[in-house]
């Protein structure tokens, strides 16, 4: 038989071997072998070639090299396709089926406005500061120009856990612990968590978070206040927000402020989130009072300074429009999974 | 407070709108907020109710017959119970308007039943506030005359105020007139005071008798006898009625009035029920009992002050009078009380008594020594203009040391430093001239001379919160420069915080926040110390500060459990606290990381691996490679609350716990499966953090070798153990060791296990010879075999 004859006789076994390998799914490395192996069916009629004339050897090895590459071909396509069978019982590979659910957690709506406040204030060129949760009177109330029996102390609800030590009701303390241990100039925010004995409702909780902002040096103002505070709620809450500042009062600041926001509701017409005022309540704030340099050794001559406050809940209420404050904390993920 | 405009205009002109006055308070520092009072509807005429039938489809509704003048009978559905035939009544025709449009009449079919109108209520009328039934008029006006030449509606507008406790002047309308009168440049209008006194002298009829006097440093009063107590006048009805008292007889009306009006509370005494003829001031006795006039007993304490007859005690001093000395109708002679209190000692009295009355807020927040006579007199005039009486002549005046008027040194300079703004002496001035403050300029300071009624001004900052007050803080320009001083920064002690939020999130873990306080047994569900309790908490169920942050995280898991929620990730980043005696607040502040895995992946086409154990240790170990901290390690241990416990170590450090709880404490939680818990302390990731090294080795030159091993042992060597022998004689070569293997073949028995590692060797001067690997993987074998009998399989 000619070496072209036993080409073509190879190749139709392997056709044949194809055909009832599918069927009877046998081994494809069998059949690799018995063609492609070193010893196959290939590499034989590779080493008949010797015995093939010199003028016939190029069109012989042609031939060869071609079928050789049609069974490699073949046999890989077998294989994979193998694979691709046994997993997925089809004939076409299905790209819609869906993708790995590597799903997201999420950080808390509380975290992400406090994050965002601090970022402005941060690029303002605060520090960050800390207080204890559990802390004495002296620091929640005395040394902030809040005796004993007054009325002030009716501004906020207070969880005593002996006569002289309660739960902060605000995060004010921080700033007589940073001046404490620091000398003047201070530039500071202190967030954290604070407690106020109030029933739960839709609208409040035994306990919320806030951010205290305090900056005392040489020649602070009221107008810088202003300043910073202004630029503070354009970033926050767009660059067209208007502010109001309006006489309040805070043992602890003099002048004391409340800052106002043009309702982002509304726009200023009048809805039910601004109770028809067109204004939204956002913040306290003021000059600190002389009384709290004293409490904490600073020269009132010297130094001047404001603080801020606000609350987180509150921030958060209304930039995601949350209406029950309790959903913050009862760990709901249906809640979560949508920050 | 509730304001009237009517009232306040007693005293000044209003000529702005509601809207501008309410922003004019409110930029005054008295937020207000205003409502109109007044006819505030049309077309509402008298009409006659002729036929009252029941509503054929409607047990609560009457089909009415109503005569509205016409001479035509409108039918009208009416739901109240007090309506019949006969009677007569408002009624707003088709067509009638409530509230400026807010609210219209139509045709409407009630139950079938077509209605052409409504009768009304005295409260849709905002006639009174009766809404129990329709209003029943009582007059013989013409059907259809408009109801308002009927009834009287008074127009006014009320302001409601919000008022900060360092304003207590303003808590009349006396001194909310004067603060708008500031910002207007308005005097205020004075009417005199005029009565008859009778030639006995009051002195006569009382003596008074201070014992403590920096209690009650001024005590005055007045006799009037003779007077006839009687229901008030109308006019005065309205006016309490309008700021929200109800009226009671004309001479308690009447000191209402005045408190309402000047801000100072007065008190009536029946004088018959004084005993001796004699006040005392004096504090109670420790437990002396009282009866006030609202019926209460109270058991006093100390520093409660009483005022006292010859005998017995009469009133609560600034708080309430006495049941035993109250006006009655059988009242003829009556003493007048005005006197000033320590505003320290009402709220203290009136605190622990949770007893807070319109005097004891107004004697809290300071009231005005100087107008305690003004204010008797006004009292005394109005009490015999209504009740009638015989004025005794003079006060009984007992003041031993009168008040000085407070004048404070003032820098303009100062002022204006502090507010940032451009404003000459000149105009300061003219701001303390429209408060009353008198102002003299002296070398470049003023002195100012504070009037009697403003005294929260003590202090030079407190004249420059006026100036700033009158001015407008909105005129204040907002400063456009920025200051900051580099000494100023300080490093953030939180910081890696953030960065386990950004983490922890993107790995599939939901940030919860839970309430820091919990019950006592929550405490005792895991080992973490005592628990600070709360002296006055809201509820059992809150009475203490959580010791550990794990229980919030297993509240939260039942809440999602409860919600069909298969599969979550939660973690909460807190303080707790623990019982500490040596420490200030006697507690001690930690905070933690807390973790929480439930349930098992979404389901999926592709299979998942569970959230075991070794799961979530694996998690841990990401989180805390994250955060650059290494040499993890876990030990087995036991603790409360846990079937399975892992300590966390880096390096020798222990920085945390993880575990499976146990079934009896889920059960409390009553929590159907059992999550995997993590506890870390966030202090020791924050020192460890804090301390990190930024070090880096160049990536190697030269091929890595591997060689696996298959090990046989006995089952119980930890896998740990063997690991670390490994490492220790794998010398600097070993680059990494894998454990990828661990099985039970069936011909080693019980008691053994086969463990595979593959172990990766690589140095960084050359590749490594088969030869110097061999060596050293024969020793790494020697010493398994010698510390743990492992064998090469």
């Amino acid at each position: 038989m000619s070496i072209t004859d036993q080409i073509q006789q190879v190749r139709s076994e392997f056709q044949t071997d194809l055909k009832s390998l599918s069927s009877e799914n046998g081994s494809v490395d069998t059949i690799r072998i018995k063609y492609l192996g070193r010893k196959g069916l290939v590499a034989s009629l590779f080493v008949q070639m010797g015995s093939v004339t010199q003028a016939e050897r190029p069109r012989m090895g042609q031939a060869l090299n071609q079928l050789k590459s049609e069974i490699t071909h073949q046999i890989d396509t077998l294989e994979t396709g193998s694979e691709h069978l046994a997993e997925n019982h089809s004939d076409e590979i299905d790209y819609t089926l869906p993708g790995d659910p590597l799903s997201r957690g999420s950080i808390h709506p509380l975290s992400q406005v406090m994050e965002e406040i601090k970022s402005i204030f941060l690029r303002l060129g605060f520090s960050l500061a800390y207080g204890p949760e559990i802390d004495t009177e002296f620091y929640n109330f005395e040394a902030l120009n809040i005796p004993k029996h007054h009325p002030a102390r009716d501004m906020q609800d207070t969880f005593y856990i002996s006569e002289s030590v309660l739960l902060r009701t605000h995060t004010s303390d921080t700033q007589i612990h940073f001046m404490e241990n620091h000398e003047p100039p201070v530039r500071i925010i202190a967030p954290g968590r604070v407690y106020r004995n109030e029933d739960i409702s839709v609208r409040s909780y035994c306990l919320f978070h806030q951010i205290e902002g305090l900056y005392v040096d040489k020649g602070v103002t009221f107008a810088e206040l202003k300043g910073t505070l202004d630029h503070f709620a354009r970033e926050l809450f767009g660059k067209k927000v208007k502010t109001r500042f309006r006489p309040s009062y805070f043992p602890f600041t003099e002048p004391s402020a409340e800052m106002d926001v043009s309702c982002i509701f509304c726009k200023s017409k009048g809805c039910n989130i601004c109770k028809k005022t067109g204004w939204l309540e956002i913040l306290g704030c003021g000059m600190v009072d002389p009384e709290v340099f004293k409490a904490v050794k600073y020269d009132p001559e010297k130094w001047t300074g404001y603080a801020f406050g606000m609350g987180i809940e509150r921030m958060a209420m209304l930039k995601f429009g949350v209406e029950d404050i309790r959903l913050f904390y009862n760990g709901d993920v249906r809640f979560l999974r949508q920050f | 407070m509730k304001v009237s405009q009517n009232w306040l205009k007693e005293y000044i002109d209003i000529s702005d709108s509601p809207e501008d006055v309410a922003d004019s308070l409110t930029a005054l520092g008295l937020e207000a907020s205003y409502e109109i009072k007044g006819k505030n509807f049309t077309n509402v005429v008298l009409g006659k109710v002729e036929s009252c039938n029941p509503h054929p489809d409607a047990d609560k509704l009457s089909v009415c017959e109503v005569d509205t003048g016409n001479g035509d009978l409108q039918t009208i559905v009416c739901g109240a119970p007090n309506v019949k035939a006969g009677i007569h009544v408002p009624v707003a025709r088709v067509g009638a308007e409530f509230n400026g449009g807010d609210f219209k009449i139509k045709k409407a079919k009630l139950r079938g039943v077509e209605s052409n109108g409504m009768i009304c209520s005295g409260k849709e009328l905002a006639f009174n506030n009766d809404h129990e039934g329709i209003l029943i008029l009582n007059t013989d006006a013409e059907l259809g005359t408009p109801i308002e030449e009927i009834l009287q509606f008074e127009e006014d507008v009320l302001y409601e105020l919000d008022l900060t406790p360092n304003r207590g002047d303003c808590l009349s309308h006396l001194g909310v007139a004067r603060d708008l009168a500031a910002l207007s440049l308005q005097k205020i209008k004075q009417s005199k005071i005029q009565f008859k006194e009778s030639s006995q002298q009051a002195s006569d009829a009382v003596s008074v008798f201070i014992k403590d006097k920096d209690a009650c440093p001024r005590y005055a009063a007045r006799v009037i006898k003779g007077v006839t107590v009687a229901p008030s006048p109308n006019w005065l009805k309205q006016k309490l009625e309008a700021v929200g008292l109800s009226s009671i007889n004309n001479v308690v009306d009447a000191a209402n009035f005045v408190l309402m009006d000047r801000g100072h509370p007065l008190h009536t005494f029946d004088l018959a029920a004084i005993e001796d003829n004699t006040i005392n001031v004096r504090y109670a006795k420790k437990d002396e009992s009282f009866t006030t006039l609202d019926g209460v007993k109270h058991k006093l304490s100390d520093f409660h002050l009483l005022i006292c007859d010859g005998k017995k005690p009469v009133a609560l001093a600034g708080i309430m009078g006495g049941e035993n000395s109250e006006i009655s109708e059988n009242t003829t002679d009556v003493l007048i009380e005005s006197a000033y209190f320590n505003p320290t000692v009402v709220r203290k009295g009136a605190k622990i008594l949770d007893l807070s009355t319109d005097a004891s807020r107004r004697f809290e927040r300071d009231t005005d020594m100087e107008n305690v006579t003004h204010s008797l007199n006004q009292l005394t005039a109005l009490i015999q203009q209504l009740a009638g009486g015989e004025i005794l002549q003079g006060i009984v005046d007992v003041y031993p040391k009168k008040k000085e008027k407070t004048t404070i040194q003032f820098s303009p300079e100062t002022c204006r430093n502090l507010l940032g703004i451009e404003l000459s002496d000149k105009e300061i001035q003219s701001i303390f001239s429209s408060l009353q403050i008198e102002s003299k300029a002296k070398s470049g300071t003023m002195e100012c001379t504070i009037p009697h009624f403003r005294n929260d001004l003590e202090r030079e900052v407190d004249l420059c919160e006026e100036v700033a007050r009158v001015y407008g803080y909105d005129n204040i320009p907002s400063s456009q420069r920025y200051t900051a001083s580099y000494a100023a920064f300080t490093e953030d002690a939180q910081e890696l915080d953030s960065l386990l939020r950004t983490h922890l999130h993107s790995c599939g873990f939901h940030e919860h926040y839970s309430n820091s306080l919990f019950s006592e047994s929550f405490s005792r569900h895991f080992a973490a110390g005592d628990a600070v309790e709360l002296h006055n908490p809201l509820s059992r169920d809150m009475a203490f500060l959580r010791n550990s942050i794990l229980p919030g995280l297993l509240m939260a898991a039942v809440y999602n459990e409860k919600r069909q929620e298969k599969g979550f990730c939660l973690f909460e980043i807190g303080a707790v606290h623990n019982t500490s005696p040596k420490t200030e607040t006697g507690s001690k502040e930690k905070i933690q990381l807390g973790l929480l895995w439930y349930g098992d992946p979404a389901l999926h086409w592709r299979k998942y691996e569970d959230r075991d154990l070794y799961h979530c240790k694996g998690e841990i170990e990401k989180l805390l490679s994250s955060c650059s901290i290494s040499q993890i390690s876990f030990k087995p241990a036991n603790s409360q609350g846990f079937t399975t416990l892992l300590k966390i170590y880096s390096n020798k450090t222990q920085i945390g716990i993880m575990g499976i709880p146990e079934n009896a404490l889920l059960k409390q939680y009553d929590l159907k499966q059992a999550p995997i818990l993590a506890d870390l302390s966030l202090q020791s990731l924050r020192e460890l953090w804090g301390n990190r090294k930024h070090n880096y080795t160049s990536p190697p030159q030269f091929p890595a070798t591997s060689r696996d091993i298959a090990l046989q042992v006995n089952r119980e060597i930890p896998a740990e153990s063997l690991l670390i022998t490994i490492k220790k004689d794998g010398g600097d070569h070993l680059k990494k060791v894998s454990l990828f293997d661990v099985y039970q073949p069936t011909d080693v028995g019980e008691t053994q296990k086969s463990l595979a590692f593959s172990l990766q060797f690589q140095s960084e001067s050359a590749t490594l010879k088969d030869a110097e690997v061999d060596s050293v993987m024969s020793k790494i074998l020697d010493s398994l075999q010698k510390a743990h009998g492992a064998v090469q399989r």
